[in-house]
Order: C-alpha cells, then structure tokens, then sequence
C-alpha cells in the first residue's frame, strides 16, 4: 500500500527534515507515527499524499511513485487518501452536511449519492444529529469528528491524521481514537502521527518512532516509548 | 464538467462577487468607463475619416499652362477635361484671376504684391475637381500628359495636414482608451485576487479532497468573465444606443456631413467593445493565476 524507499527531503530552506527513510505500510494497517517535535512525521506524511515531493529516493502510495506523478493526476491520487488534521480545517460559513458534501461535490459525485454517503459518514462518526449546525456551534471533538467525516465521505483506502487528537481534551481524543480504530478495522489502511502517549500505548498497535528525520524504531503491537522490560 | 459543477462554480463566483460589492462595482464602472471611452473615440474618428474623404475629393488639381499657349487652346483643353468621367468640375482660371485670389488671401499684407508693379508672373491654368478621392492622383497625372500643360498641382497639402490631425487625435484617443482599459484591468485582477485569498482555506481542502485544478480555477475564470462581461455590456450598449441617438440628430441639423450610418458601424463597434471587456476578465484572471498556484 505504501512504500518509503531511501526518501531524504531537503526543503528549500537547507533544512533537512527526512535522512533517508524506508517503511513499508501494508493494507489494512494501523501505523503510530510518534517521535518529538521536529522529527519528521508531518513531512512523511505530506510526501504521502503529494503535499511535498522527496528530494531524493521514492515514494509509492497505492502503486503509483508519487514524487514523479504528473501533476494532472495528483487529484485522483488524493481521492484515495483522506486527510485530517489538527486544526479541523473546516469551512466556517458551512454546516456539518455542507462541509462533509463539499469533498463529494468537488469531485462531481452525484447528488444521491452525496447525500447516502453524508449520512452515513455522521453515522459513523456518531453526529447524525449535529448535520445542521455550524462549525462554530461544536465542541473541538465534534469538530474534528467532522473533519474526519469529510476525510472519509469519499471512501478512501488510507486515512492520514496528523496530530489528530493534538486540540483535544482526553474524553474527545479517546473518541477520536476509537472511531479512526473502528474505521481501520472496516479496512481502511491508517497512519496516525501523535504525542499522546496514552492513546498509543492503549492501542497496541504498529509503533514507527522517528527522530531527527529518521526511523529510530518499528514495532508491531507496540507503546510510546521502548519498552525495557518484556 | 457537468452542468451542477457548473452551477457550482458559478456560486462561488458570485459569492466572491458579494463578499466585496464594492470592488466589484468599482471593476465594473471602471471597465464600463474604459471601454466606452474607447468606442467614443473610434466612433470620432471612422466619421472624422469620412468626412477627410470626402474633403479630399472635393480638392482641386491645377494644371498652368505655359505662357505661350492661346486662349483659344486653353478653352478647347477646357472642353476635353471636362469630356472625362472622372472630372466633376473644371473650370479656367486666368493669370489676372489668380492674381486678385492671391492678393485676397494675403488680406492687409496685399502691400507685398505690390512691388510686381504690372507683371504678372502667375500662368493661366485649369482648376478641376474630382468625382471620388482617389480619382484625384489619376486627374492630374491625365492633366500633365496635356499639351500646353507645363506641370500639375493639387492641394495635397491641406490634405495631409487633415489627415495627419485626424491621426494624433486618433492616437491620443487610443492611448486613453489603453490606459484606461490597463486599469481597470487592474482594478479586475484586484477583485479576483482578494477572492482568491478569501478563498485559500476552501481552495485548500478541494484540493486535498482530490478537486482538479479545473475546478478550483474556474470560480475565479468565471469572477473575471462577469466582471468583464458586464462592464462591457453597459458600455457596448450605451455606445451603441448613443451613436444612433447622435447620428439621427446630427443628420438632422447638419445634413450636409458625410456621417457613417450606424448600421453596420455601430454594432460592430459594440461587439468589440463586448469582446474587449470578456477580453479583460480572462486577461485579469490570466494574471492572477499565478497566486492561486501558491495557495
Ligand atoms: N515547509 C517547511 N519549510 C522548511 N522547513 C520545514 C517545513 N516544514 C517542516 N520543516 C522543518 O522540517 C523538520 C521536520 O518538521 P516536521 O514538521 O516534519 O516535524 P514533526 O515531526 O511533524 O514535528 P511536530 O511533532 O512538532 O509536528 C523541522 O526541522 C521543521 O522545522
Ligand atoms: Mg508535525
């Protein structure tokens, strides 16, 4: 599903964020991605799906090596990638159902189906209810649950969430984090970055800890930190 | 695209169009100003072209006889001039004639002239008018081939400076016209530029959800074509609609001047300025894109 081979990423700054960086992620995974601040993981993450390209090495998502895509075909790529990130991103003038629509509509769904597939995605997230409110009108969990809605309303094989818990108190993160596993076990492939130790080590799942733009450890049903005894 | 991603983008296109009334009034009256500016000037100068013309054609060629040709020969060359179809008027001119013309045009300063005492260096010759403009050249060349004609002249000279006139006046116009039209333009690009980053958060997550770029530019396509478009309108129409308003009752008090008909001018000229102002809202967007690109 995704595979990082010898990926380096200098960015026009001189800063080099990632030193050459392999990871295969199968489908159907759950990836942590943890490591402190600076590490690395929201560049990966944006290499992923095309945000950035690599400086050097190949990035291949779904079989197609995104760093040499042609640029017309990078919308389609994305179609198969739902994105979430820390700060919601929702457009405020728009309601819950608007917000979720608009991801189906700019893709030129149609509008039955957008409407199936909007109410099904509040299902999941668990805000059948709030379809009419406005962004500003929820709470930051709701909001994110949103975001995460919209991210998945077009059906895609993998959901990359950036921090998605970082704005968060822990009821709402736990939320979150239930609903992103409940979504991976219905098979979508996912790649999480996060600090929040707790959510990781209760997870049990596939652990990539970075540091200094490199992989320092890659573990399966694993915690935040290495764990020394076992 | 289908006909509801259409829609779409002409939604969003209006909701920048709201979002800042004001720019886009000031895009439009600009462009309107512009443009009209423009046909006013091009409507002046396809009649002040018609009437040099008709000026022109209405110049007299001269053809001097040499001193030693007859009276009587001056008359029959008269008759066979005025034989030819080219030739609207003819008529001899005698030296003595010529003489009290030029001391006419000197007025007070006929004193001058005095000096010749009794001579006369002035020639007989033949003034004669043409039936169309550009009959005049071929009139005096036939008038030089006469015998007795010693040479020809006609008065290209005020001609010329006509046409030279009518030219600046149509190059100043032109560059107002130009100078305007560039700023409305920018006015225009304005507009769809603070769309754009009024914009930025939605065109960010139409991208990311997988959007073509065909359909994150053609909000803004469609902003500078209404921008464009309708300024063009108003002015396309008030040119036209004046210039028929102005023909009618210039025909009326002034019959004599050659004045172009507005059929087929008028609309010609409001068609251009509609292209031009749909012209300008694809040129603003064109200028544009390149932001949209770093968004
Ligand atoms: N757009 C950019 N331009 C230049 N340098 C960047 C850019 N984005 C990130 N960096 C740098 O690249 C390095 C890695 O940043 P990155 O955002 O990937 O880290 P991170 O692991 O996501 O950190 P955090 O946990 O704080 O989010 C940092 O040194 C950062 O300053
Ligand atoms: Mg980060």
């Amino acid at each position: 599903m995704i595979s990082v081979r010898r990926v380096q990423k200098v960015y026009p700054n001189g800063v080099t964020a990632l030193r050459d960086v392999d990871l295969e992620i199968a489908k159907g995974e759950f990836v942590f991605l943890v490591g402190p601040s600076g590490a690395g993981k929201t560049t990966l993450l944006r290499l992923l799906f095309r945000e950035e390209v690599p400086t050097s090495g190949a990035v291949i998502v779904n079989g197609h090596d995104v760093g040499r895509m042609r640029p017309r075909q990078i919308p389609y790529l994305r179609r198969q990638i739902g994105v979430v990130f820390q700060d919601f991103r929702l457009l405020p003038q728009r309601n819950v159902q608007e917000n979720i629509a608009f991801a189906l509509r700019v893709i030129e769904v149609h509008p039955r189906e957008i409407k199936r597939r909007v109410a099904q995605v509040l299902e999941l997230v668990g805000l059948s209810d709030r379809g009419f409110a406005l962004p500003a009108q929820l709470s930051g969990g709701e909001q994110q649950r949103v975001a995460l809605a919209r991210a998945m309303v077009g059906r895609p094989v993998m959901l990359l969430a950036d921090e998605p818990t970082g704005n968060l108190d822990p009821q709402n993160a736990e939320d979150m984090m239930r609903i992103m596993l409940e979504i991976n076990r219905l098979g979508t492939t996912v790649v999480m970055a996060t600090h929040a130790a707790h959510l990781v080590d209760r997870a049990r799942q596939r652990v990539v800890a970075m540091a200094d733009g490199a992989i320092q450890r890659d573990e399966l049903a694993a915690s935040y930190h290495v764990e020394v005894t076992r | 695209m289908r006909l509801r991603t259409w829609a779409f983008c002409l939604n969003e296109a209006n909701q920048n169009l709201l979002r800042n009334p004001v720019l886009a009034i000031a895009s439009i009256t600009t462009t309107a100003v512009s443009l009209l500016v423009l046909g006013v000037f091009l409507m002046l100068s396809v009649n002040v072209n018609a009437i040099a013309t008709s000026v022109e054609s209405q110049v007299a060629v001269r053809a001097f006889f040499a001193k030693n040709v007859s009276p009587s020969q001056e008359a029959s060359e008269l008759q066979t001039v005025r034989g030819w179809s080219e030739v609207r008027t003819a008529a001899l001119v005698t030296k003595e004639q010529a003489l009290a013309q030029l001391k006419q045009q000197f007025g007070n300063q006929a004193k001058v002239l005095d000096s010749l005492g009794s001579a006369n260096p002035l020639e007989d010759s033949l003034s004669v008018t043409a039936q169309k403009p550009q009959d005049v050249k071929d009139v005096a060349t036939r008038l030089a081939d006469l015998s007795g004609v010693v040479h020809t002249t006609y008065q290209s000279a005020v001609v010329s400076r006509l046409f030279a006139l009518i030219n600046d006046v149509r190059i100043v116009g032109l560059a107002i016209g130009v100078l305007l039209l560039i700023g409305s333009l920018l006015v225009i690009t304005n507009a769809i530029r603070l769309g754009m980053a009024a914009r930025r958060r939605e065109i960010g997550i139409m991208r990311l959800v997988g959007a073509t770029e065909s359909l994150v530019h053609w909000p803004f396509i469609l902003e500078g074509l209404i921008l464009g478009g309708i300024g063009a309108i108003a002015a396309s129409g008030l040119a036209y609609w004046s210039y028929v308003a102005a023909y009618h009752s210039a025909v009326r008090s002034l019959p004599f001047l050659p004045l172009v008909s507005p059929s087929p001018i008028a609309r010609d000229i409001a068609l251009l300025l509609l292209v031009l102002g749909i012209l300008l809202g694809a040129v603003g967007f064109r200028i544009s894109v390149r932001r949209l690109a770093r968004i």
